[in-house]
């Protein structure tokens, strides 16, 4: 975009500052803005300092003895030694990576069955255009205002009686039905050249060929942000991977849960420390947080593009 | 032979060709229709059947008319409980969680350094698993000692306060979570809005001698004023599908006191085993919901989604 540099620019402007009155204004605006920083950032400090005490120290705090005798417990924020031991025993004493490998599979066939049952759904809005298709746009669009918690029960019934409760498929192919990324792919498949369709279509491709030829390739920045998206909205998702996989075992007995899953039935049948959960929280953080550092652009890009919350 | 595609004429021989293409791309749309109604329209009308019908278990067994419906509106405490809460829950979450992205981008829109550093920071908590950050948050507002929050106050010199046992602070705590968590990426979206500002109406303005608070009075704030109008109404759509906080945090409780719409909507089915009355709850939610996104559609028009 031109003259982008400029748009950065708010209200006060480099000759405003002369004025003392906007000077201090501008410092306490900082300052403000620095505390809120801290107000984001500093629950995932804590939780991350609190993994590092064990539970003795996590619930009564520092112990002091006393010059007199006796001893005194402080609450503080760091722990008192950091040993990354503890983190590891906690991870092979819950057999975190189960969850871990469980969550990554869900993940995986997610992000596939997203790409391409959205896209080639989009692609018949967006370009093919049968008769008929402005109807199932209303349809996609409509669902979109109501909350997925309505249709929860039903689905869950559903889900049962055709016997696929405790497997992941409903986990993979409820992504390929998310009205928003049939949206952001039908938005950016309006937008391709239609010279490369056509030549490509007198070439003698038939419409699939041309999708995953053609289509698909030329759409690598949307297909990214619907990877991301995907990513990081099923390693979160809770309450379907809840209801399907709870209970639920693989052939030799491990249980198929998901990390929040798992973070959520620790919580349920207290077998678990206070400090495993925190250490479980921990773990269940950190890949979403990888994925910012790697994709940080483009994710806060994408959320004004878009103007959906995830 | 007529085989461009596009534009074909609806000769006799084009509408067979015609025929044939719509087919082909129906098929190519099969897959993802098919799942769209499995996991979505399917429940979506099986819902609203069963909410006029009986059920036990799984099994649906005999059409009650309006039953449910009466059940809940006259016979469930709960109910009206929950569309008490919903209410609290939105006049909350328009004090804080209305406020505080908007200042937060006026304020990130004025920084001549690190602007980066603040958009990215406050957006943090937003990727973040929901249920997680809720399990992180119920351990800072312990009531104990070991909660982060009550360590801070003891730190500050106040006495230690049971957060989300107190029924008259359930709400404006749990409000202050969801903006927490929501607020950076509302932010965002504020500040595409004041990027977008013409440059042209300041340099105007300051001509004409309007001073700092006459610009942001007279031109920061109208500019915002139908975005804000906007994401007011998807804020209160989302404040009625509140589900894993209450249910994480507090259970919906101290007795009842911060009890969502769609957490009742969780028990009856889940927990009571209800589909019917989880169903009716789930339809009247709906109709609010469809009612909220009207008034949205007809507010922000002329913006293309």
């Amino acid at each position: 975009m031109a003259g982008k540099k400029n748009n950065e620019l708010g209200v006060l402007r480099p000759y405003d500052f002369v004025k003392p009155s906007v000077k201090i204004s501008y410092a306490l605006l900082i300052a403000f803005l620095v505390l809120a920083l801290l107000v984001a950032l500093m629950p995932f400090v804590w939780v991350m300092l609190a993994g590092f005490k064990d539970q003795r120290e996590f619930i009564r705090g520092l112990r002091h003895a006393l010059p007199e005798g006796g001893v005194r417990y402080i609450p503080r924020l760091l722990p008192e030694v950091f040993l990354l031991e503890r983190y590891i025993k906690t991870w092979n004493d819950t057999r975190f990576y189960r969850y871990y490998l469980n969550s990554l599979i869900v993940v995986a066939g997610s992000v596939i069955s997203a790409l391409v049952f959205n896209g080639l759904l989009a692609y018949g809005l967006a370009q093919l255009k049968p008769k008929g298709h402005k109807l199932v746009l209303g349809l996609i669009m409509g669902s979109m205002m109501l909350p997925a918690t309505t249709s929860l029960a039903p689905l869950f019934v559903n889900i049962n009686r055709i016997g696929l409760s405790g497997t992941f498929w409903p986990l993979w192919l409820g992504v390929g039905a998310s009205a928003f990324y049939v949206i952001l792919y039908k938005n950016f498949f309006e937008a391709l050249p239609d010279s490369v369709m056509e030549s490509a279509r007198l070439d003698g491709c038939g419409n699939l060929a041309l999708f995953f030829r053609i289509v698909f390739p030329l759409s690598m920045p949307i297909n990214m942000v619907i990877i991301i998206y995907a990513i990081n909205g099923t390693w979160s998702d809770f309450l379907l991977p809840y209801l399907v996989l709870n209970n639920a075992k693989w052939p030799g007995g491990a249980p198929m849960e998901t990390v929040m899953v798992r973070l959520f039935s620790y919580q349920s049948s207290n077998q678990a420390t206070d400090i495993d959960i925190i250490r479980a929280i921990v773990f269940s953080i950190i890949p979403p947080i990888l994925l910012f550092i790697l994709f940080q652009r483009r994710i806060t890009e994408n959320i004004v593009a878009s103007g959906i919350k995830g | 032979m007529n085989h461009t595609g596009w534009g074909a004429r609806p000769t006799r021989d084009g509408s067979w060709h015609r025929l044939k293409k719509d087919l082909g791309a129906w098929l190519i749309m099969l897959p993802g229709l098919a799942l769209f109604t499995f996991f979505v329209w399917l429940p979506l009308l099986s819902a609203i059947r069963m909410s006029f019908y009986k059920t036990e278990g799984m099994r649906i067994t005999e059409f009650v008319g309006t039953y449910n419906y009466a059940f809940i509106l006259y016979k469930d405490p709960d109910f009206w409980r929950a569309v008490q809460n919903t209410f609290m829950y939105t006049l909350w979450s328009l004090l804080i969680g209305f406020v505080v992205p908007m200042a937060l981008a006026v304020m990130v829109h004025e920084t001549r350094r690190g602007k980066s550093l603040f958009r990215t920071g406050l957006y943090l908590p937003n990727i973040m698993p929901a249920l997680a950050t809720i399990f992180l948050w119920k351990f800072l507002f312990r009531a104990d000692g070991s909660g982060g929050v009550n360590m801070l106050f003891q730190q500050l010199g106040f006495a230690p306060t049971s957060w989300l046992s107190n029924a008259s602070l359930v709400i404006p705590v749990i409000v202050v979570i969801m903006t927490w968590k929501g607020a950076g990426a509302t932010m965002l979206i504020y500040l595409a809005g004041l990027q977008s500002i013409n440059q042209e109406i300041y340099e105007a303005a300051i001509i004409d001698g309007a001073g700092v608070w006459g610009r942001i009075k007279h031109i920061t704030i109208p500019q915002m004023y139908n975005l804000g109008r906007t994401l007011l109404i998807l804020q209160v759509i989302a404040v009625f599908q509140i589900l894993y906080e209450p249910m994480v945090l507090t259970g919906g409780g101290p007795n009842n006191a911060s009890v969502s719409l769609m957490q009742l909507v969780y028990r009856h089915a889940f927990e009571y085993g209800d589909y019917s009355k989880a169903s009716s709850i789930s339809v009247l939610v709906s109709l609010v919901l469809i009612a909220l996104t009207l008034v949205y559609n007809s507010i922000s028009r002329p913006k293309e989604v």
